[in-house]
């Protein structure tokens, strides 16, 4: 039966049956090869079954209506308590019986003495939800075989370099015939770090010897793409009565769905974000197989998961120790010299404190503004909460790479030639501030080739917040390189020595015996540059990471309940953040609001819901998955502290994930606070019904 | 599927369209893939988050729930209509001056709600401001510069009145 327009199909047995990763990490041990293009043994609603390809979206729909499914169909399991059960059927028998896909073990001292030296000990446990990225655009890609055998993809992706090189593997092409190119992108947070559909789509293109464009629709993007992963957390902490941390000892388990892809790596970068000092130190990670969906990198990789069981432990060990809960953070606080557990990499930058003043100075403004500090009668109950949080500048496995290539127009103007990816936070822009600034010139005279394997040089990808700081060492370095190029040419053409010229903030002065010539970089290039002139003026430069800098954050949330309505407002969230040098402190702070949205989300309403009848997520548009929108988010504040980062270009760390991290713990702190009650899973939603401009 | 064929006249940015278009066709289709205004972003095709918001006879409204033969007769503004000679719109330059735009995906629907409630209330309070974009999302900005662009294109709208 033929359907008019559909051009191909593809079922299981038409493409490579090769195991594969579609995690855009720099290969690693941790990646488990556990996925198929397409499979004939689907482990979750999502899963990849058969692709058509039709000249229009109707033609598409009408196959696959007709395309008749056998299921054979097994009890799934959607939680880490059920996929851990003693019955639980093995997901991947072969690569985990028990279905843990890997166990991430990381310790320090000695976890059993640590908790006989304690004065007290809090344990409990935490669960934190499945959420979606929810990008405003969905993920797609347009893919383009040609009959020579050249591949073509242009899509939304994160990670460009990591895609090509699975797709090579994949699809045994040369990494020389792939292109990727990722034109503006709306939005990513984690999920296009990733190969998401540009297998299937080059396969089809390859099939019909045309170019093929695949587009998500939002149910797709929410179940059938990536999730941030579910979590269960066990904590137990150990403390001396004045309120050092002796011990502290995290058992995690992490929902990866039926695939692994980012998983293990999440569970590892998860115990690299203790930005307190604990003599004994025991973190254990597990990433868990289910039938739910399968979850990757979302802003924050681990960490917002994590922090949250233990920013809210803290507040309940301060109000039993009599302490202030800002104090108690504060005198375990690693600073400059100190190293996070269990490392011995020492922190070089470190302004917390500063951060604290910062956000009670608007604490401070607010309540003074709102008469008086909370209110507390038999109805209306006001409360603070507070939690500190921390990120990393690049990943934290110290896998952060990138590189650049700087070329001088005729006019001094340049452009920079990029790897890496701007998916919307503006990093293409910063990046060009940190070239501009090296050369002495102007933005305006700055254009940016980025993230086109074809046309630009390695970069690791965007992801573990490593814009800023990874690929703004390597244009840093780059315009250096440039600069070091053009001091070669201006000796040639002027016969001086190397120390007869220096470079003082885009002015370059060559002493001569008796005089001196003072010229602006611009016009050294268009003395030197082109036509019949001396040369071609280059830089490039690559730069590997050594450290990968944590940023910090001090966040207050303040709430508003209503008892007889068992209603909660969130007000205000106020964050500090130590970002060190702000290259751009408009984009930092629109960095530090967006992830206070996404951490008020995370916090109050947001969840992937997976119904137990239907067996498969519910939470399948944006109704019924609740995103913040401009009623619900409380008024932001944002204070940027002075930082200065040694390693950084100009002194700069990194912003976009670490805001979010902090945010949820601290309004769970709030009304936990406000409500005189244990919080211990998110969201909030659950226990009290969220209220602001929305309900009236 | 649907494959009769209805003649429409529609007029988008102050010019006049005769198109044929299926019964099914949405105005957002209409918009991006006949007429090649791709300002007109799609985010989810069920009305519920704003990126495909347009001005229908100067109203908000989502183009993905709109059907083109709806439209017929009608005036519609996209974000590539609202700039004058080469000039951004005040609103479209006061999200430059707020910095209120990061991806930039809901920006064209956001300017175009806010456009609809300036033109209508030029001097919104937070909380009418707030309610206005209450149909349009964003994931990036967390709203509070968006907001801020709002309020500045008020004052400018205003200052620009007087």
């Amino acid at each position: 039966m033929k359907i008019p327009g559909v051009l191909g199909v593809l079922l299981p047995e038409d493409v490579p049956d090769t195991r594969f990763n579609c995690s855009g990490n720099p290969p690693s041990p941790l990646l488990v090869k556990d996925e198929r293009i397409l499979t004939d043994h689907p482990l979750y609603a999502g899963d990849r079954i058969a692709a058509v390809v039709a000249e229009t979206p109707d033609a598409c729909y009408e196959a696959i209506e007709k395309i008749n499914v056998e299921y054979e169909i097994f009890a799934p399991v959607f939680t880490v308590k059920d996929a851990l059960a003693k019955n639980a059927v093995s997901i991947h028998p072969n690569l985990a019986k028990d279905n843990i896909v890997k166990k991430i073990n990381v310790e320090q001292g000695d976890i059993k003495k640590g908790f006989e030296k304690s004065d007290a000990v809090f344990e409990d446990s935490f669960h934190t939800p499945t959420v979606q990225h929810a990008a405003m655009e969905t993920t797609s890609c347009i893919c383009y075989y040609t009959l020579e055998g050249k591949l073509t993809i242009w899509s939304t992706s994160q990670t460009p370099f990591q895609e090509r090189r699975i797709l090579s593997e994949l699809l045994h092409i040369k990494e020389n015939n792939i292109r990727i190119i990722k034109p503006v992108m709306g939005g990513g947070f984690g999920s296009r770090q990733q190969l998401h559909s540009q297998h299937v789509g080059a396969l089809l293109s390859k099939q019909v010897h045309r170019p093929v464009k695949m587009i998500n629709s939002r149910e797709e993007d929410m179940y059938a793409s990536v999730v941030r992963h579910e979590s269960d957390i066990y904590l137990k902490i150990g403390v001396t009565k004045d309120g050092r941390l002796q011990a502290f000892h995290a058992r995690v388990y992490f929902n990866t769905g039926p695939y692994s892809s980012h998983g293990p790596v999440v569970a590892a970068a998860a115990s690299r974000k203790m930005q307190y000092l604990v003599p004994h130190y025991l973190y254990e990670g597990r990433t868990v197989y289910t039938n739910a969906p399968v979850a990757g990198a979302m802003r924050g990789y681990g960490n917002p998961q994590l922090t949250f069981a233990r920013e809210v432990m803290f507040n309940r060990i301060a109000k039993k120790l009599n302490m202030d809960p800002v104090h108690f953070r504060l005198i375990n606080h690693v600073r400059v010299g100190d190293s996070f557990p269990p490392g011995n990499v020492p922190v070089m930058s470190c302004a917390v404190e500063e951060c604290v003043r910062g956000a009670e100075k608007i604490k401070y403004t607010i309540d003074r503004k709102e008469n008086g500090a909370v209110r507390d009668n038999s109805q209306i109950v006001e409360a603070w909460g507070v939690a500190f949080g921390c990120h990393t500048s690049g990943p934290s496995s110290k896998e952060g790479m990138s590189s650049c290539i700087i070329l001088a127009n005729d006019d001094g103007s340049v452009r920079l030639f990029t790897g890496f990816a701007d998916i919307g936070q503006g990093s293409e822009t910063t990046l060009s501030q940190v070239a501009a600034e090296e050369l002495g010139i102007e933005l305006s005279d700055i254009a940016v080739t980025a993230a086109d394997t074809q046309n630009t040089p390695y970069d690791t990808g965007t992801f573990a917040s490593s814009q800023m700081y990874v690929s703004g060492n390597a244009v840093l370095r780059a315009a250096g390189n440039l600069k070091d190029n053009l001091k070669q040419a201006l000796i040639k053409k002027y016969k001086v020595a190397s120390d007869n010229i220096t470079f003082e903030k885009g002015t370059v002065t060559i002493s001569f015996e008796n005089s001196e010539k003072i010229m602006t970089f611009k016009e050294c290039v268009q003395k030197l540059a082109f036509g019949l002139k001396e040369t071609v003026l280059i830089g490039n430069a690559s730069f590997k990471a050594k450290e990968s800098p944590p940023p910090f954050a001090v966040c207050w949330a303040k709430v508003t309940l209503d008892n007889q309505a068992n209603t909660a407002e969130v007000k205000h969230i106020i964050e500090a953040v130590d970002v060190g040098t702000a290259i751009n402190p408009e984009i930092v702070a629109g960095q530090v609001e967006g992830g206070m949205g996404m951490g008020f989300g995370y916090a109050m309403m947001e969840k992937v819901e997976i119904d137990k009848r239907a067996l498969k997520p519910i939470s399948s548009d944006l109704l019924h998955y609740k995103l913040p929108m401009s009623m619900d988010m409380p008024k932001t504040h944002v204070y940027i502290a002075k930082g200065y980062e040694p390693t950084g270009p100009f002194g700069a760390k990194s912003v976009g994930e670490l805001s979010t991290i902090p945010v949820a713990p601290a309004i769970a702190n709030a009304i936990s606070n406000a409500l005189g009650l244990k919080i211990n899973s998110l969201p909030l939603s659950e226990i009290i019904v969220p209220s602001g401009y929305r309900s009236g | 599927m649907d494959s009769k064929l209805i003649r429409i006249e529609i007029e988008v940015n102050g010019n006049a369209y005769h198109l044929f278009v299926r019964t099914g066709e949405t105005l957002l289709d209409v918009l991006r893939e006949k007429l090649g205004f791709k300002g007109t972003k799609q985010g989810c095709e069920n009305g519920q988050c704003g990126s495909c918001t347009v001005l229908l006879e100067g109203k908000p409204v989502n183009a993905c729930l709109m059907l083109a033969v709806q439209v017929n007769q009608k005036r519609i503004t996209t974000i590539e209509g609202i700039c004058s000679n080469d000039r951004l719109h005040p609103i479209q330059d006061a999200f430059v001056t707020a910095h209120a735009v990061q991806c930039g995906y809901c920006t064209p629907g956001m300017i175009l709600t806010a456009k609809a409630l300036l033109d209508k209330n030029g001097t919104p309070d937070d909380k009418e401001i707030r309610e206005a974009l209450s149909g349009n999302a964003c994931r990036c900005t967390g709203y509070t510069k968006i907001i801020d662009a709002v309020k500045i294109a008020a004052e400018k709208m205003n200052t620009q009145k007087k």
